[in-house]
């Protein structure tokens, strides 16, 4: 789900307030049914299922270029269990890849709440988006993308959800929740009650997930590396260093069984005087 | 939730524990970061600066809410903390949000008349209720088997309390009796005063038992009643030969039919049944 933005270069410094007209691509690499999940249907997006092996940035940008498109979502499932998520503008980038993890869908039946197809979304960031200049980068991409574009054709013009991205232990967390405040009467639609205001309540709609970032690039879909994160690691090492915890278990065990003979050899108890007291006795 | 999301954090799990086998006394280490990761400040402004929208931009169009307060130093592995921080700073976002769109005088909220395709199917939706109310029943349920649970403990503690008053009532009066008796034979049985124990008046049942055997003079030989030894234990001799024949039984035969009348009706059914078919046949 990335959109676009008409790059006319005249029209948008005539009218630089004019984003309305985007367009957008969200694609998937192999299936990825979470990804599908994961996604926000929005009626400015554009679904495309990709399948390429050898030069994915060349084909992925070309397609997007063919759409009409100039920013990208792009799912990719590795090994069937990660999943990765790109976010990329498309001709000149940046573009950042996240690891998604914490996946929780909308078919999921504990999230309860609701919402239009196709409302526009409130989006909501933690004030850490401002504090850094890779998360600076980030919160722009998310808003260029998961933005609908006011007055898109295929939208409908009300606002019933909040989209919440938060800044937690260097992850970026999203939640969707559908506002829920008592409707006033049908002929007010831009006029809510300080009473309604007050008793306004969320409704998790989901998907939820977790981004973890892994690079930022100054291309799209490739490029320059302008952002590595150094607290990350891949499921793969996580993976293998489990494993090779497993293994070392019965390393482990010997060691265990020396040290507690070097500790007994270490300290021997020494033999205690009375031990024979009654021996004498019986004598 | 937890689960899922307790998935992204077993890698470092994972670590910690890889860690503290190395002896390191952290509760929970911090991973160590990459010394040589890549951090281009000057690109990225660059790029911001390419690909972010006007400033002049109407707020409208983004329609995007930051909040004052940063979350980054909650507790991850609390998920009620961080959910609640989700969700406060969607809250607040939105209100936010509600306050701004409606100085702008854009119709923003949808009439109740207003029917669209929801983001769920109906559907869905409905699933969504059942499992809410099956959730609930079930809820309910626990709740009635733990009350009812209770309430038998409770039966039986006061059942137990009854029991020990109604002993202790006993006892008491035996030894009110005897303490009576010896008073008596003291005094040499000077006086017709009562015993001190209204016999008539404590125990409902069973003096209407005795009051009901009556005139056997009072004797108790035996708590039970005649009647209630009968049903009981039997009466009469052995029960075990009633289904026997003995001389009499075998001699009865009122129970059986004639011969000749038992021929009799017998052919003549038969004849019957016979003619009916033939004729059915025929």
């Amino acid at each position: 789900m990335g959109q676009k933005r008409k790059p006319v270069a005249a029209e948008s410094s005539v009218l630089p307030v004019e984003p309305a007209r985007k367009r957008s691509l969200l694609k998937r690499l192999d299936n990825g049914n979470e990804a599908e999940n994961g996604a926000e249907k929005s009626p400015s997006k554009r679904d495309v299922k990709v399948q390429c092996k050898d030069n994915k940035a060349a084909t992925l940008n070309e397609l997007v270029d063919l759409k009409g498109c100039t920013s990208c979502l792009l799912f990719e499932c590795r090994k069937k269990k990660d999943l990765y998520m790109w976010l990329s503008k498309a001709p000149a980038g940046p573009s950042a890849k996240f690891l998604v993890s914490g996946v929780h869908t909308m078919a999921e039946l504990k999230l309860t709440g609701n919402h239009l197809k196709g409302s526009r979304p409130i989006l909501t960031f933690s004030s850490d988006f401002d504090e850094a200049p890779h998360l600076q980068v980030l919160k722009e991409l998310l808003i260029q993308v998961y933005t609908t574009p006011k007055d898109h054709r295929k939208s409908k013009p009300f606002v019933d959800h909040v989209l919440a991205f938060t800044v937690v232990d260097n992850h970026i967390w999203f939640r969707n929740y559908q506002i829920s405040a008592s409707k006033p009467g049908t002929e007010k639609l831009d006029k809510i009650d300080k009473a309604h205001l007050e008793n306004m309540t969320l409704i998790e709609v989901g998907p939820r997930f977790c981004l973890n970032p892994i690079k930022i690039f100054s291309g799209s879909f490739g490029g320059q590396v302008l952002y590595e994160n150094p607290f990350y690691m891949s499921p793969n090492i996580m993976r293998s260093l489990e494993k090779k915890k497993k293994t070392s278990k019965y390393v482990k065990k010997i060691k265990a069984k020396q040290r507690r003979k070097s500790h007994i050899g270490a300290n021997q108890v020494e033999p205690d005087e009375l031990a024979h007291v009654f021996d004498e006795e019986d004598e | 939730m937890a689960d899922l999301e307790e998935s992204d954090y077993s890698g470092s799990e994972s670590e910690e524990e890889e860690s503290s086998s190395s002896e390191e006394e952290h509760e929970r280490p911090v991973k160590e970061p990459r010394k040589d990761a890549v951090y281009d400040t000057n690109g990225m402004h660059e790029k911001l600066e390419d690909i972010g929208w006007p400033d002049d931009l109407d707020w409208v169009q983004t329609c995007a809410i930051t909040s004052h307060e940063s979350r980054n130093q909650i507790d991850v592995n609390d998920d009620l903390v961080r959910e609640m921080a989700f969700y406060t700073q969607a809250l607040e976002g939105a209100k936010e949000a509600y306050l701004k769109l409606q100085e702008l005088g854009v119709p923003f909220l949808r009439p109740s008349d207003y029917y669209a395709e929801m983001i769920k199917t109906d559907t869905h939706m409905l699933k969504i209720k059942d499992k809410l109310l099956h959730e609930k029943s079930k809820l309910e349920e626990t709740d009635e088997r733990r009350k009812s649970r209770e309430s038998k403990k409770y039966a039986k503690e006061v059942q137990a309390e009854k029991l020990k008053e109604r002993a202790k009532r006993k006892k008491q009066d035996i030894e009110s009796v005897k303490k009576w008796r010896k008073v008596r034979q003291k005094t040499g049985h000077q006086g017709d005063d009562a015993p001190p124990i209204d016999f008539e008046d404590r125990s409902g049942k069973s003096s209407g038992s005795k009051r009901g055997r009556g005139g056997r003079g009072g004797g108790d030989r035996s708590s039970m009643s005649r009647q209630s030894r009968d049903a009981r234990y039997g009466h009469g001799g052995m029960k075990r030969g009633s289904k026997r024949n003995d001389a009499n039984s075998s001699a009865d035969d009122s129970s059986f039919r004639g011969r000749g009348r038992d021929k009799d009706r017998g052919r003549g059914r038969g004849r019957g049944r016979g003619r009916g078919r033939g004729k059915a046949r025929g």
